[in-house]
C-alpha cells in the first residue's frame, strides 16, 4: 500500500504532501519526506551516471527506514517526486510507471494558469487523479 | 615497523580516536593486594593507594625493546598498566553501571544549562565549527563508561590481570605472613577461582613505609627479609609521607586530571614530596618495563610454541576439524563455560590478546582467526564475536582491508544480538569501537547507521545519546546530510524526553531548528517548537518557552484541535508567567500592512468616510478652478511658518490639532478558532513645537540607525514599548482604544485613531493590542515600507501622503460639518425636491467666502436662501406676481461654474448654516453626487488660508414615467402641429398622478375644446397612455434684441387634470423648474435658444403615497412632485415652406351642360428665417380616379378630429416611416399611367412666388372636373428655394436650402346635380 506521495520543489519546499493512511501521522510522513531529500541530494550530486542513465529521471530506491521503503523521482525542474510504500517487495517497473502518471498528472497540475509556480498544488483534479493513480498502483502490484 | 606503518595511509591508526582509546583501554591489568595499613597511609593524602599510583601508569616514553614471537625486535615507547583491586576485578555491578551512566548524562545537562537561555546556534556557525569542538566532549566520557561496564568479561582475555602487586605497611605485623595471606585469601576475583585464567600469575611484592612512623631503618629490614623469601627482584620498598604538612607546594599536581570530579583540594598528595613522586614514578616503571612487559613477552613466546605445536600446520588442522566434528552435536554453549584456561583456546586467546597489548598486531590477528574458525565450529557464538571483534580492531591498528575490518565488526555485531539480551551490551562496545572505526575513517554516513543501530538495542537514555551522536555523524559526513542531522536530534529530543532528561531533549531540539528554519515544512517547525515550548515551561523558564511557542501560533495549516492545544498551551505558560507578557510583532492575528490607510485632514475635510474613499485625482477635477492653486496654498504657510520649510518636513502631512487622524488596517485570523482582541490602539511620538526644533538633530541620528537587520528587531522593540508607556503618561494627544473578536479565519478592518491636542511634529509609530487579555502585542508601522511608499508617491504627487506616518500639527482651525438633511437613497426619475444643507462651524472663530461645486447640477443644484422659507410644491405654483428674479442665477449656469454663497454668509463659531438645495433625478441609473464646499478662515493668522469639506452621496435613481412625443404637421390648419404624447408608467408600485404638461416657445392647447384631455389622470404601474395636443408657434420673429429675454421661459401649459383647469398650474419658468430645464438643454449639447424646428416639454406629474422613502424626517404623506423634461423634440417636417390647399369638398354639377370650374386656394407660409422662392407645378397627365379603398386608406390621413380610437400604439419612429411609406406610395400611384384624367389644373401650371420671412401669401388655383367623382387633388409639387442674404449663406448645415414637397393630399367630391 501507498502510504504517501509528496512533491517536493526545487527550493526543497513541500509542494504537496498527501497521506492515504487514516492515522494521524502527517508528522512522521513528514520527517521520513524530509529526510529522504538528503538521499536525493546525494544521489543527485554524485551521479554515477553513464550513458543510458544520463537523462534517467527515476532515482529509485531512496532508504528503507522502519516499515517503509522510498522511493524518489526528479523531474528536469528539479521537482522532487516522493514515495512511502509499505510494500516489501516492489517491482522496479511498477514504481517507474507509477512516476510516469504521476509526472504527467503533476505537469497537467502545474499547467493550470492559476497555479503560482513554487506554491502549494491545491488543485482538487490534481487530488482526485492522484488518488486514482495510487489506487492503481495498489492493484497492479497486487496482481 | 608495525607501530608506525609507513605507507601512505591517510591517517595513523593509533592516532585516532580509536586508537588512542584501544591503546589505552586494552592494556595489562594489574591486580592490587593490599592490607589495610597500606590504605590507610596512602589516604592521609585524600586518596587511595591505586589512586595514588594511578598517575604514574601511563608511560609516554620509555623505552622497552621487545621481540615478536619470530624473534624480531621493535621497541615500545608508550605504555599503559591498569591498575585494579582484586575486589574490583569482576563484573560491574549493573544498577550501578546504569546509574554511572546516568550521572553522567545529568552531569553533562547541568553544565549545559547555561547554554539554554541562549539563542540556538546558527546553522553555519554549526558547519563551521571543526569536528572536535562541535561534538559535545561528554558523548567520548559516556561511551568509555558504557564500554566499561562490559569490563572482566570472561570470553576475553585483555581484562584477565597479568600481574599482581601485593602491597603491605612496613607497620604490619609480620609483614612476611602477610604477603602469603594476601594471596591466599578467597577474597581472589572469581576469573582466578573458577578457572578462567591462570591462577599462576606474576606477583610483585612491595613494602609501604610511611616516614610519619619513623624512619626507615625497620622498613629496611623488612625488605631484606622479604628479598630472602620472595626473591631478590620482585620486592621493592616504597617510602611515602615523608613531606612535611602543606609544605610541598607542587607546580601541577599529577592527581588533578584525574579526579576531576572531586573539586581540587589541596591537600591531594601533600603529604609526598619531591623523593616521593621520583619513587613512586621509579617503582612503576621498574614494575612495567623490567616485569610486566618481559613476562607477557615470555609467555608470547611460550604460548606461541605450544599452539604451533598442536594447531598450526596441515596436520594439527586436519585433526582439530576431525575432532572439532565429533562435538558438532553439542548445543550451543552462548556462555562458553566449557573452556578452562588450559584449554588450547582460551591458551590462543590469551596469545592472541598479550600480542595485541604489546601491539604485535599482526600475531595477534593470525591467531584471532585461527580461533574464529574454532569457536565457530563450537557454535561458541559470544566468543566467536569476541574474537570477530577483536579480528576487526586489529585490522583496523594494521589499517590493512578496510573492507576486512567493517565485515568483522559487522559480524561481531550481528552475532552479539544473535545471542539475545546477554549480548546485547557487547553488541553495543562492539558498535561504538565500529562507529569510532568509521569515523576515523570518513565514513561519517555508515557511522550514523552503527549508531542507529545501536541506539535500538539500547534503553531510552542510552539511545539517546547514541541518536544524538548519529545526527553528529550525519553533519559532519560530506557533504553535510543537514535533514538526517534533524531528524536524529529530534529522535534523540524525543528519547532524552522519555528518559527524564528535558535539558538534553530542549537542547537536541533546538539544535535541530536550525535545520528547519526557512523552509516550509511547518508540521515539522511546529511539533518542534511546541515541544520545545512546553519543555521550557515544564523547567519553569517562561520566558523562552513563549518565544517558541509564538513561532506555533499562527499554524493556519493544522488542525482545529491542534490550534487550540497550542493556543491553550501558549495562553497557559503567559499566565504563569503572571504578568503581563510584550511581544514584538505577534503573528495572532496577523495585520496586513499593505493595507493601512491613514485619514486625515489638512486643507481637505471629508464630511463622511466615503466621502474619503473617492479617488484624489475626482475631488481635484472638481475643485480645480474652486481652490487657489496648490503651491501658492503651500507657500503660503510655510512662508509664516519658516520653521517647518526644513527638508525634514517636506513630506510630511499636515494634520490640525484637535482633529483625529483615523488609521486602518486589516486584522486577519489564521486560525480556525476565534480569537479576541482588546485595547488596540496607536503608538505615536508628538514632539511639541518648542521641542521639534531641537529633536531635529536627534531624529536625523535616528533616522541613520533604522537598518534591516534583525537585531533591530529587538531595539525596535524596546522603542515602541518605551514611547508607549511615555503616551500613557503624557496627554498630548488622545488615543482610541478598540476591542474586538475575530471568528475562525475572519478579517476585519480596525480603524484607531489619534488626536494630537498640541502643534508640533507627530509620528504614527506603531499599534499594540492585547491578545487574549494576556498578550500586549506592539507593532511598528515598518518605516522602510513606508519610506519606500513615499519616494513613489513623490513621483506621483500628492498620493503619498496617504501612506506617511509623520504630521506636522498645526494650529487648531475651524472645520466645517456638513451634511444634507433627508437625501433619500432611492429616488425615482424625475423626482423633483428641495434638500437642506446643513453646515456646522463647531470651532470658535468663523468661516467665510463660501463655495460650493457640485459634480452634477443636472442632478443637484443649490437653491436661493428664499427657497427655505416656501412652501414647497405651492412655491412652484403659477402666480400672478410671482417671478423670481435670478440676481445669481447667471453664475449658477455652466456646467463647470461653482455656485458662490452671497458675500454676506459667513459661519460664525459654534453655528450652523442651513441652504436648500434642489434635487433633481434627472436619468434612472445610479450616481454618485460629489459636493465640494470651499471656505476661507476669518482668522487670516492661521496657517492654512482656506480648506475645502468634500462630501460624497450615492443615489440611485429608478425609472418612474417614460415619456415620448411625436410631433406631426397638422393637416388642416397652417402653423399647428398635432402632438401625441405617450406616457408609460415604469414604476413597480407607484400610481402617479399627471398633473401638467408645458412646451417651451410653443403655444400647447387641449384638441378637445373643453380643454379635457383624458378621462383618468392616474397612471397606474405598467400603465400607458397617449395623449394629444394642438401645438402652435407663439415665437415670434427672433431679432438681435429679443436674446436677452428669450431666457424668461415662454411658453404654455396645458392640464393634465380630468376635471379641467380647476387646479392651479405650476409655473415652469419658476427658478428651479427652469434651472433644471437648462441643465437639461445644457446636457443634450444646446442653448436655450433652441431650433424652431425642435420643442421642448416638461411634463410635471404628482404621486400622493411615498412608498419608495420611508426614512425618518420625511413626511410621507406630502405630495411629491416628478418633473420630466424631453427636450428637442423635433417637428416631423423639415421644411420651411408650410401650405395649405383650401377650397370646397363637395360640388354638385350638372355635367350634361358642361364641366365643372372648381377654384381652389393654397396659403404658402414660410417659417424660415429668410425669403424664399416658392413655385408650384401642378401635372395633369397621371392621375385617375381614385377608387374607393384609397379613399379610405388615404382618409386616415386626412381624419382631423381629436378622440380617435384604434390607434396603434408604435413609436415615434415607425410613425414618421409609414408616414413617408404613405406619401410615397402615393406619388407613385400618381405616376401610373392610367387612361384618360378625369380632371385638368387650369390656369398656369408653374406658379411662381416670393415670399419674406415669416409671411403668408395665397394663390388661386382652378380645376376643370369633366365627371362626377371623387378626386384627389394631390399631383402637385411645391418647390422651395431659401434665399439667404449674402453674409449668412447656409448658416445652419441641418436645414436644407431649397427642396421639393408632394401635395398634401385634398380629396373634392363632384356630384352629379339633379
Amino acid at each position: 500500500m501507498i502510504v504517501c506521495i509528496a512533491v517536493v520543489g526545487h527550493q526543497n519546499n513541500p509542494l504537496y504532501l498527501q497521506s492515504f493512511t487514516e492515522a494521524d501521522d502527517a508528522l512522521k510522513l513528514h520527517h521520513i519526506v524530509h529526510c529522504s531529500l538528503d538521499v536525493i541530494d546525494e544521489r543527485v550530486n554524485n551521479p554515477k551516471k553513464t550513458g543510458s542513465t544520463l537523462n534517467e529521471t527515476y532515482l529509485g530506491l531512496l532508504y528503507p527506514t522502519e516499515n517503509y521503503k522510498v522511493y524518489g523521482y526528479l523531474t528536469n525542474t528539479k521537482v522532487k517526486f516522493i514515495l512511502v510504500t509499505t510494500h516489501l517487495d516492489v517491482r522496479d517497473a511498477d514504481v517507474r510507471n507509477f512516476f510516469r502518471r504521476f509526472h504527467s498528472a503533476y505537469v497537467d497540475a502545474v499547467s493550470n494558469p492559476f497555479h503560482v509556480p513554487g506554491k502549494k498544488i491545491t488543485s482538487q483534479t490534481f487530488a482526485e487523479r492522484v488518488s486514482t493513480i495510487v489506487k492503481s498502483f495498489g492493484l497492479s502490484s497486487a496482481v | 615497523m608495525m607501530l608506525a606503518p609507513s605507507e601512505t595511509r591517510m591517517v595513523d591508526p593509533a592516532k585516532t580516536f580509536l586508537g588512542k582509546m584501544l591503546l589505552e583501554e586494552i592494556t595489562p591489568v594489574v591486580m592490587v593486594l593490599r592490607t589495610p595499613l597500606v590504605e590507610e597511609a596512602c589516604l592521609k593524602n585524600g586518596f587511595n593507594f591505586v589512586e595514588m599510583l594511578h598517575p604514574f601508569c601511563l608511560f609516554k616514553n620509555i623505552d622497552v625493546p621487545v621481540r615478536t614471537a619470530s624473534d624480531q625486535p621493535y621497541r615500545l615507547h608508550k605504555f599503559k598498566l591498569r591498575l585494579f583491586y582484586a575486589s574490583d576485578v569482576r563484573q560491574p555491578n549493573v544498577e550501578a553501571a546504569e546509574e554511572q551512566l546516568k550521572q553522567v548524562v545529568v552531569h553533562a545537562a547541568e553544565r549545559d544549562v547555561s547554554d539554554l537561555h541562549s539563542d540556538p546556534p546558527e546553522l553555519e556557525s554549526v558547519l563551521n565549527q571543526t569536528k572536535p569542538e562541535a561534538l559535545p566532549s561528554w558523548f567520548k566520557i559516556f561511551n568509555k563508561e558504557l564500554i566499561r561496564t562490559l569490563a572482566f568479561s570472561e570470553h576475553e582475555a585483555f581484562d584477565h590481570p597479568v600481574a599482581c602487586l601485593l602491597v603491605v605497611s612496613s607497620k604490619d605485623e609480620q609483614p612476611i605472613n602477610k604477603f602469603v595471606d594476601l594471596f591466599n585469601t578467597n577474597q581472589l576475583p572469581s576469573l582466578l577461582n573458577d578457572g578462567a585464567m591462570d591462577p599462576k600469575i606474576l606477583k610483585y611484592y612491595l613494602l609501604v613505609h610511611d616516614n610519619q612512623d619513623g624512619t626507615s631503618e625497620m622498613a629496611s629490614n623488612i625488605l631484606t627479609e622479604m628479598r630472602g623469601t620472595f626473591g631478590s627482584n620482585d620486592c621493592r620498598l616504597l617510602c611515602i609521607n615523608s613531606g612535611k604538612d602543606g609544605s610541598e607546594e607542587k607546580q601541577d599536581n599529577p592527581w588533578s586530571a584525574y579526579k576531576n570530579d572531586v573539586p581540587l583540594s589541596e591537600d591531594l598528595g601533600c603529604l609526598l614530596n619531591v623523593n616521593d613522586l621520583n619513587e613512586i614514578k621509579d617503582l612503576m616503571q621498574d614494575l612495567s618495563s623490567k616485569h610486566i612487559i618481559p613476562h607477557m613477552e615470555q609467555k608470547i613466546r611460550m604460548l606461541n610454541q605450544q599452539v604451533s605445536a598442536t594447531r598450526k600446520g596441515f596436520r594439527n588442522q586436519i585433526r582439530n576439524l576431525w575432532w572439532r566434528k565429533g562435538k558438532e552435536d553439542t548445543p550451543d554453549a552462548a556462555s562458553g563455560a566449557m573452556y578452562t584456561f588450559s584449554s588450547v583456546e582460551s591458551q590462543i586467546r590469551v596469545l592472541g590478546d598479550y600480542a595485541f597489548m604489546l601491539r604485535d598486531y599482526e600475531l595477534a590477528l593470525s591467531n584471532y582467526r585461527l580461533l574464529s574458525t574454532d569457536y565457530k565450529l563450537d557454535k561458541a557464538w559470544k566468543r566467536y564475536a569476541g574474537i570477530q571483534e577483536m579480528m576487526g580492531l586489529a585490522y583496523f591498528m594494521l589499517d590493512q582491508s578496510r573492507k576486512d575490518a567493517e565485515y568483522c565488526m559487522e559480524t561481531a555485531f550481528s552475532t552479539y544480538l544473535k545471542i539475545g539480551s546477554s549480548g546485547q551490551r557487547n553488541a553495543t562496545r562492539c558498535g561504538l569501537w565500529w562507529a569510532e572505526m568509521l569515523k576515523a575513517r570518513d565514513q561519517h554516513k555508515e557511522a550514523a547507521s552503527v549508531y542507529f543501530r545501536i541506539s535500538n538495542e539500547e534503553p531510552s537514555l542510552h539511545a539517546a545519546v547514541m541518536l544524538e551522536q548519529a545526527s553528529y555523524c550525519y553533519l559532519f559526513s560530506n557533504p553535510p546530510m543537514l535533514r538526517k542531522y534533524g531528524f536524529h536530534l529530534v529522535l534523540a529530543g524525543n528519547r532524552y524526553y522519555l528518559s527524564d532528561q528535558r535539558k538534553h531533549a530542549i537542547r537536541t531540539y533546538r539544535s535541530s531548528l536550525s535545520v528547519y528554519k526557512g523552509n516550509s515544512w511547518n508540521y515539522i517547525k511546529d511539533h518542534v517548537h511546541y515541544h520545545v515550548g512546553r519543555w521550557y515551561a515544564i523547567l519553569g523558564m517562561s520566558d523562552v518557552a513563549v518565544k517558541h511557542m509564538l513561532e506555533v501560533l499562527a499554524c493556519s495549516h493544522e488542525s482545529i484541535s491542534t490550534q487550540e492545544l497550542f493556543l491553550r498551551d501558549f495562553l497557559q505558560i503567559v499566565q504563569k508567567m503572571g504578568k503581563e507578557f510584550e511581544v514584538f510583532r505577534l503573528q495572532l492575528p496577523i495585520t496586513n500592512m499593505p493595507s493601512l490607510k491613514i485619514i486625515f485632514e489638512d486643507h481637505r475635510t471629508y464630511a463622511s468616510s466615503t466621502a474619503v474613499s473617492v479617488r484624489e485625482s475626482l475631488w481635484q477635477s472638481l475643485e480645480e478652478n474652486m481652490v487657489p492653486s496648490l503651491p501658492t496654498s503651500r507657500t503660503n504657510w510655510l512662508e509664516s511658518q519658516p520653521k517647518y520649510s526644513s527638508k525634514k518636513y517636506k513630506d510630511s502631512s499636515i494634520c490640525v490639532a484637535g482633529e483625529a487622524i483615523k488609521v486602518g488596517i486589516e486584522f486577519r485570523n489564521p486560525l480556525q478558532i476565534p480569537i479576541s482582541v482588546s485595547g488596540a490602539s496607536l503608538i505615536c511620538e508628538l514632539s511639541a513645537r518648542s521641542e521639534a526644533a531641537a529633536s531635529e538633530i536627534g531624529g536625523q541620528y535616528r533616522d541613520s540607525l533604522v537598518s534591516v537587520s534583525r537585531q533591530q528587531n529587538d531595539t525596535e522593540f524596546r522603542k515602541l514599548v518605551s514611547s508607549w508607556e511615555q503616551n500613557s503618561s503624557n496627554s498630548l494627544f488622545t488615543l482610541s482604544e478598540v476591542n474586538f473578536s475575530l471568528g475562525g479565519g475572519e478579517t476585519i478592518m480596525v480603524q484607531l485613531s489619534v488626536t494630537p491636542k498640541v502643534e508640533g511634529v507627530l509620528k504614527i509609530v506603531g499599534m499594540r493590542w492585547k491578545l487574549s487579555g494576556t498578550v500586549v502585542s506592539y507593532q511598528n508601522f515598518d518605516s522602510d515600507d513606508a519610506k519606500r511608499k513615499n519616494v513613489k508617491g513623490r513621483r506621483k504627487g500628492k498620493q503619498s501622503s496617504s501612506k506617511n506616518l509623520e504630521f506636522v500639527v498645526i494650529k487648531s482651525l475651524p472645520k466645517l460639518g456638513g451634511c444634507i438633511h433627508h437625501l433619500p437613497k432611492r429616488v425615482y426619475a424625475g423626482d423633483l425636491r428641495r434638500l437642506v444643507l446643513e453646515l456646522t462651524n463647531d470651532s470658535e472663530s468663523s468661516v467665510k467666502t463660501l463655495k460650493m461645486k457640485i459634480s452634477h447640477p443636472r442632478f443637484l443644484i443649490p437653491g436661493s436662501l428664499e427657497d427655505m422659507n416656501v412652501e414647497f410644491p405651492s412655491c412652484l405654483e403659477r402666480q400672478a406676481n410671482c417671478r423670481n428674479s435670478h440676481v445669481q442665477a447667471n453664475t449658477v449656469k455652466g456646467s463647470n461654474s461653482c455656485f458662490s454663497f452671497p458675500e454676506d454668509v459667513d459661519i460664525q463659531g459654534g453655528k450652523t448654516l442651513l441652504w436648500p438645495l434642489w434635487l433633481h433625478a434627472a436619468v434612472p441609473g445610479s450616481i454618485c453626487l460629489y459636493i465640494t464646499i470651499y471656505y476661507e478662515m476669518e482668522n487670516v493668522l492661521s496657517e492654512m488660508k482656506y480648506r475645502t469639506l468634500r462630501m460624497h452621496y450615492d443615489l440611485e435613481v429608478l425609472p418612474s414615467l417614460e415619456m415620448s412625443v411625436q410631433i406631426s404637421p397638422c393637416p388642416s390648419k397652417l402653423q399647428e402641429f398635432l402632438v401625441r404624447m405617450d406616457v408609460v408608467n415604469k414604476t413597480s408600485s407607484e400610481n402617479l398622478q399627471l398633473h401638467q404638461l408645458s412646451s417651451v416657445g410653443w403655444e400647447i392647447s387641449s384638441l378637445e375644446p373643453d380643454g379635457t384631455i383624458c378621462p383618468s389622470e392616474l397612471l397606474m404601474d405598467g400603465q400607458a397612455l397617449s395623449f394629444f395636443f394642438k401645438l402652435k408657434n407663439c415665437r415670434k420673429p427672433l431679432t438681435e434684441g429679443s436674446i436677452t429675454s428669450a431666457r424668461l421661459l415662454q411658453g404654455s401649459d396645458v392640464s393634465l387634470d380630468p376635471q379641467g383647469s380647476n387646479e392651479v398650474l405650476f409655473d415652469i419658468s419658476s427658478s428651479v423648474l427652469e434651472d433644471f430645464y437648462h441643465y437639461e438643454r445644457l446636457h443634450l449639447g444646446k442653448s436655450i435658444q433652441g431650433h424652431q424646428t425642435t420643442v421642448d416639454f416638461i411634463l410635471i406629474s404628482q404621486s400622493q403615497v411615498n412608498s419608495v422613502n420611508h426614512e425618518p424626517g420625511w413626511q410621507s404623506d406630502s405630495t411629491q412632485l416628478f418633473s420630466h423634461y424631453a427636450c428637442l423634440c423635433s417637428i416631423a417636417s423639415t421644411s420651411p415652406v408650410w401650405f395649405l390647399m383650401d377650397g370646397p369638398r363637395i360640388v354638385s354639377h350638372d355635367f350634361s351642360i358642361s364641366f365643372c370650374e372648381i377654384r381652389l386656394r393654397m396659403t404658402i407660409h414660410n417659417s424660415s428665417n429668410a425669403a424664399v422662392s416658392v413655385r408650384i407645378d401642378t401635372s395633369d397627365a397621371t392621375s385617375s380616379t381614385v377608387r374607393l379603398s384609397d379613399v379610405a386608406a388615404a382618409s386616415q390621413y386626412s381624419v382631423s378630429s381629436g378622440n380617435q380610437t384604434g390607434w396603434r400604439d408604435v413609436s415615434l419612429v415607425n410613425d414618421i416611416k409609414i408616414t413617408s411609406d404613405v406619401s410615397s406610395s402615393l406619388i407613385s400611384k400618381a405616376s401610373s399611367p392610367d387612361g384618360i384624367t378625369p380632371f385638368v389644373w387650369c390656369a398656369s401650371s408653374s406658379t411662381r412666388v416670393e415670399l419674406e420671412s415669416m409671411s403668408t401669401t395665397e394663390i388661386p388655383l382652378q380645376i376643370c372636373v369633366f365627371s362626377p367623382g371623387t378626386y384627389n387633388l394631390s399631383n402637385y409639387r411645391v418647390h422651395w428655394d431659401l434665399r439667404f442674404p449674402e453674409d449668412k449663406a447656409l448658416g445652419d448645415g441641418s436645414q436644407q436650402s431649397s427642396g421639393i414637397s408632394p401635395g398634401h393630399p385634398f380629396y373634392l367630391n363632384v356630384l352629379q346635380s339633379p
